[in-house]
């Protein structure tokens, strides 16, 4: 079954007929083209498919299309345009080597930029906490929370507005 | 001076942190196709017949396969491992079963059509009549004489049999102050990357081209394999590897739907895809570490081993083209790992069941080797009321003896055990802690301090196998501007190989690392090379790079030399710049150099020298020794890495849950090419030796029912389980590379086994507990403690 929805894709409004069965993660993927989201379960259990939805991370392969009509999504696609303009959260990440194979970095970023949000200042446990429901298998984590650390550090000495949401 | 040493962060990080990676499912193509794969239900079962004719008729569906058309238009899927080189039995693995399906998973039929709506609806429409069969479930059960078969060619179910012996044991047992014996057991692990297995194919037939996208470890022997199972020239056949999204050695192929998938693009001429969800890779991607031992142990009162006595039982599950079952087989070659026990008697029986195949994972086996071996000299200082670290120092392979060579023939090249370990005793405050211990314990509060040590062999050769192997090619390009490219035959799973290629480039050519672009998994553009696994890319594609590297470097000296008026041996490159000792004036820049190599071949600088600076070098690293000797004993790895671990565990007695307070290692991987990526590596590799020491297992019911199918059952850490680990390096350089680097990429994972269950035992001074089985989990240490306490037998709530 068809279905007309009408999202905020990453500032941009669109207008879509889609299947009725589709995932939010499908549609932001195989619809939109936007593969930085990806999917490494479908059960809602390793984070990779983390994106923002009205503002607050969700895991978009336990979405369904259908029912983000009039909402507002983020991806990854929104906190850079290029190598050069990385938001600082994904520059944090690159220069602490808070990524190895990349797969679960979106989602990491994504759910850093939701805590560092929520707690501009949090500790490591904080932050352990916060990215609980992001799995990486490569890292150990270690460099990831020196990631979040080093970002949330960037985010308090840069002025207030520079430390916004990207979207 | 110098890249190499330097903790440079990757080059890939850039693009995949701002997610514009590639990944393979990230590939989209007009028109492409999507496949669901049909696996059987049963763990053995007859395949009586199948009807595809509902499935056909769904709307978008495009094909439908069976066993009946592979068997008509496909080879079997030519083995990874040569099982007759080390005396093992083989199979014939098809891309789909032909008439038996051997464990839960293993693909029936499949599906194509317009998307995945319509194939994964059409997969549940095949009807299949199956016939179920005996089944093998158990691997010490599979041994007795009335077993069931999983091979009834075989006339039994052991897959490969190892026995060697060295020196005297029944002398040394019989001249003991003291014999211990006992069980060890590694559960059933998988590797669990976050990408899951997938790939895609395109056929041009006009060309005769076939490209395929892997996320894949080996390129180009996967290439010879695809061309073997569809039989067709491997020219036709263009291997790519996109991203990665880790892979720790369950991306090597062949399984059953590589070949699948490329021989479905060739008859449709339409593009396949096929990505894996996270079930089928819990029922099929690949399991490891499946192994229980047996020993014996003749010790001194001093503490000094004599003798040994070892049994390696792996249950290596259904047997198949991949090269996991060669795990079993390294476990066994390990033994006994960094102890120099003169009579040793070692034994090994890989045995398969019905149960989804071994394939390649971390640690390949060494893992549970080191594991034993730490239970080992635990039971020994138990025994003799010795201190744990005494009693490993009294038995290390002393570090004036390397090359040593281990009882199975393998030929330990360079270590200082004894080194790493008063260290990492140092880091953890090993001295200190019976009072720490003491001040918790008033508080009511169990610590435990606990010891590993492992020993990781990297580089692995194996005799005829045309994937594990000892060699490796890597191109270096400078162009007429300049600018250097480098193409290598290993490849990189997202652990950052390419970055420290590119530094051991630019060092070998005097050039800014900015400068070099490293291009990987192509076989079209990269030279012949086995690709990623056994930590070998950096050991191995590294010092190819280092040759290549220095071959152009000799002719730039050359050229340059000719330009300045000066002996090729006074010139210094530097960051783009070459210049003669002494007089720093005298110079020309490295871009100068190159276009004038390019721009006039013919010139004066050039006279009697080849044109261009390029240059492809292999390397093949020494310390393999493949011809056996009496024994049959040969030696497969080149290169010994090794760690200590230590680390202190708060244990609470009520619930038997563990937290990791500390923990530390000292690991010593020779020279250091990255600081930086091998401290991220090691991170990973711990990380993953915590979650099999503490939660990860995989669990199947007597009817080898896969119990573990998602992420909810198999439970690998997160960030609030892992802690913040303390790394230290120890450099002893391997004489048999250039650069004395000896291999990163699996270490870590080893020493937590061991570690953890000395940890929690130590926790509990007044209570006899012994760990000996892993996963620790909350039940059975709380099920330890409750048996200690009371003297009632263990009830066991997970294992089976
Ligand atoms: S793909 Fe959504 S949580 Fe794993
Ligand atoms: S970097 Fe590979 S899963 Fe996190």
């Amino acid at each position: 079954m068809k279905l007309p929805i009408s999202i905020a894709i990453n500032g941009q409004t669109r207008s879509l007929e889609i299947d009725t069965r589709l995932t939010l993660v499908a549609l932001v993927r195989e619809e939109l083209g936007l593969t930085g989201t990806h999917v490494g379960c479908t059960t809602g259990n390793c984070g990779a498919c983390t994106v923002l939805l009205d503002g607050d991370t969700v895991k978009s392969c336990c979405v369904l299309a259908a029912d983000v009509d009039g909402q507002e999504i983020t991806t990854i696609e929104a906190f850079s345009t290029g190598a050069s303009t990385l938001h600082p959260i994904q520059q944090a990440f690159a220069d602490n080597q808070g990524l190895q194979c990349g797969f679960c970095t979106p989602g990491m970023v994504l759910s850093t930029h939701y805590l560092l949000g929520q707690n501009p200042s949090p500790t490591e446990a904080d932050i352990r906490h916060g990215i609980s429901g992001n799995l990486c298998r490569c890292t150990g984590y270690q460099m990831i929370v020196d990631s979040v650390l080093d970002a949330a550090q960037r985010a308090r000495e840069s002025a207030p507005s520079a430390s916004g949401a990207a979207e | 001076m110098g890249y190499v040493g330097k903790g440079v962060p990757s080059l890939t990080n850039t693009r995949l942190v701002a997610g514009r990676g590639q990944f393979v499912d990230d590939i989209a193509l007009p028109d492409m196709t999507h496949v669901a794969v049909l696996r059987s239900p049963y763990a053995h079962a007859r395949i009586r017949s199948i009807d595809t004719s509902a499935a056909e008729s769904l709307p978008g569906v495009i094909h439908v396969i069976t066993g009946d058309e592979v068997k008509a238009n496909m080879n079997a899927i030519p083995e990874t491992y040569d099982t007759g080189a080390v005396g093992a039995k083989g199979v014939k693995w098809y891309a789909l079963c032909l008439d038996r399906a051997r464990y839960v998973g293993e693909a029936v039929a499949a599906v194509v059509a317009e998307d995945k709506f319509a194939a994964y609806e059409a997969r549940d429409l095949i009807e299949v009549d199956y016939e179920e069969l005996p089944v093998v479930a158990d691997p010490e059960a599979a041994m007795s004489d009335d077993a069931p078969l999983v091979e009834p060619d075989w006339g039994d179910n052991i897959m490969a049999t190892r026995d060697i012996t060295l020196g005297d044991p029944d002398a040394a047992f019989a001249e003991a102050d003291g014999v211990a014996t006992g069980s060890v057991r590694s559960s059933r692990i998988t590797g669990s990357a976050i990408e899951p297995r997938g790939c895609m194919a395109s056929y041009d037939p006009y060309d005769d081209q076939l490209t395929f996208w892997d996320s894949t470890q080996n390129p180009h022997p996967l290439r010879q394999y695809l061309a073997g199972t569809l039989g067709v020239p491997d020219t036709s056949i263009r291997v790519i590897q996109p991203h990665v999204g880790g892979a720790f050695g369950l991306k090597m192929p062949t399984f059953q739907e590589e070949p699948l998938v490329a021989y479905l693009a060739r008859k449709l001429g339409r593009p396949v895809k096929w990505i894996e969800e996270r079930t089928e890779n819990f029922q099929t991607g690949g399991h490891a570490r499946d192994t229980r031992f047996r020993y014996d142990v003749a010790y001194k009162d001093d503490g000094e081993v004599t003798g040994i006595r070892l049994e390696v039982l792996a249950d290596v599950g259904a047997p198949t083209a991949l090269c996991g079952w060669g795990m079993s087989f390294v476990t066994w070659y390990c033994l006994p790992c960094v102890y120099k026990i003169p009579n040793s008697e070692t034994h090994l029986r890989s045995v398969v069941t019905n149960k989804c195949p071994w394939n390649a994972y971390r640690g390949y086996g060494k893992d549970a080797a080191s594991f034993l071996m730490d239970r080992i000299m635990d039971h020994v200082a138990r025994e003799t009321g010795l201190p744990r670290a005494d009693v490993r120092f009294k038995n290390f392979i002393p570090a004036d003896e390397f090359p040593y060579p281990q009882v199975s023939g393998a030929m330990l090249d360079s270590g200082n055990y004894a080194a790493a370990l008063e260290k990492v005793l140092d880091m953890v405050g090993y001295d200190d802690f019976p009072r720490q211990q003491e001040e918790a314990l008033a508080e009511g509060r169990y610590l435990g301090l606990g010891i590993g040590q492992e020993l990781i062999p990297e580089g692995c050769s194996m005799p005829g196998s045309l994937i594990l192997n000892g060699s490796d090619g890597v191109e270096v390009r400078v162009s007429p501007t300049g600018d250097v490219t480098a193409l290598t035959g290993i490849t990189s799973p997202g652990s950052g190989n390419e970055t420290g290629i590119a530094q051991i480039v630019a060092d070998g050519l005097g050039c800014e690392l900015s400068r070099v672009r490293v291009i990987q998994g192509d076989t079209e553009s990269c030279p012949w090379g086995f690709g990623n696994y056994s930590a070998r890319s950096i050991i191995i594609g590294g010092s190819a790079a280092q040759l290549a590297a220095g071959d152009i470097r000799e002719k730039m000296a050359l050229v340059a030399g000719r330009m300045l008026e000066a002996d090729p041996a006074d010139l210094e490159f530097s960051e783009g710049n070459v210049t003669v000792k002494g007089t720093p004036g005298q110079a020309v820049s490295f871009d100068d150099v190159a276009s004038d190599v390019y721009r006039n071949p013919h010139g004066a600088n050039m006279e009697e020298t080849e044109p261009a600076l390029e240059a492809t070098r292999h390397f093949k690293i020494g310390n393999v020794y493949h011809q056996p000797e009496k024994q049959g004993r040969f030696s497969a790895y080149p290169s010994w890495p090794n760690g200590a671990a230590a680390c202190i565990v708060e244990v609470d007695p009520e619930t038997g849950q563990i937290e990791i307070l500390k923990y530390c290692m000292v690991h010593d991987a020779g020279t250091i090419v990255n600081p930086l990526l091998a401290d991220a590596n090691l991170h990973g590799g711990i990380a993953q030796g915590l979650g099999a020491a503490l939660y990860e297992q995989i669990v199947y019911d007597e009817a080898a029912q896969p119990l573990t199918a998602t992420f909810m059952d198999y439970t690998i850490p997160t960030a609030v389980e892992i802690p913040r680990m303390e790394l230290a390096h120890q450099e002893t350089p391997t004489p048999f590379t250039p650069l004395g680097t000896k291999g990163v990429g699996e270490s870590g994972v080893g020493a937590p086994l061991g570690a953890l269950c000395n940890a929690v035992e130590d926790a509990f001074p007044d209570l006899d507990i012994t760990l000996n089985e892993v996963p620790l989990t909350p039940s059975r240490v709380w099920s330890a403690i409750q048996e200690a306490k009371t003297g009632a037998p263990e009830r066991e709530a997970v294992s089976r």
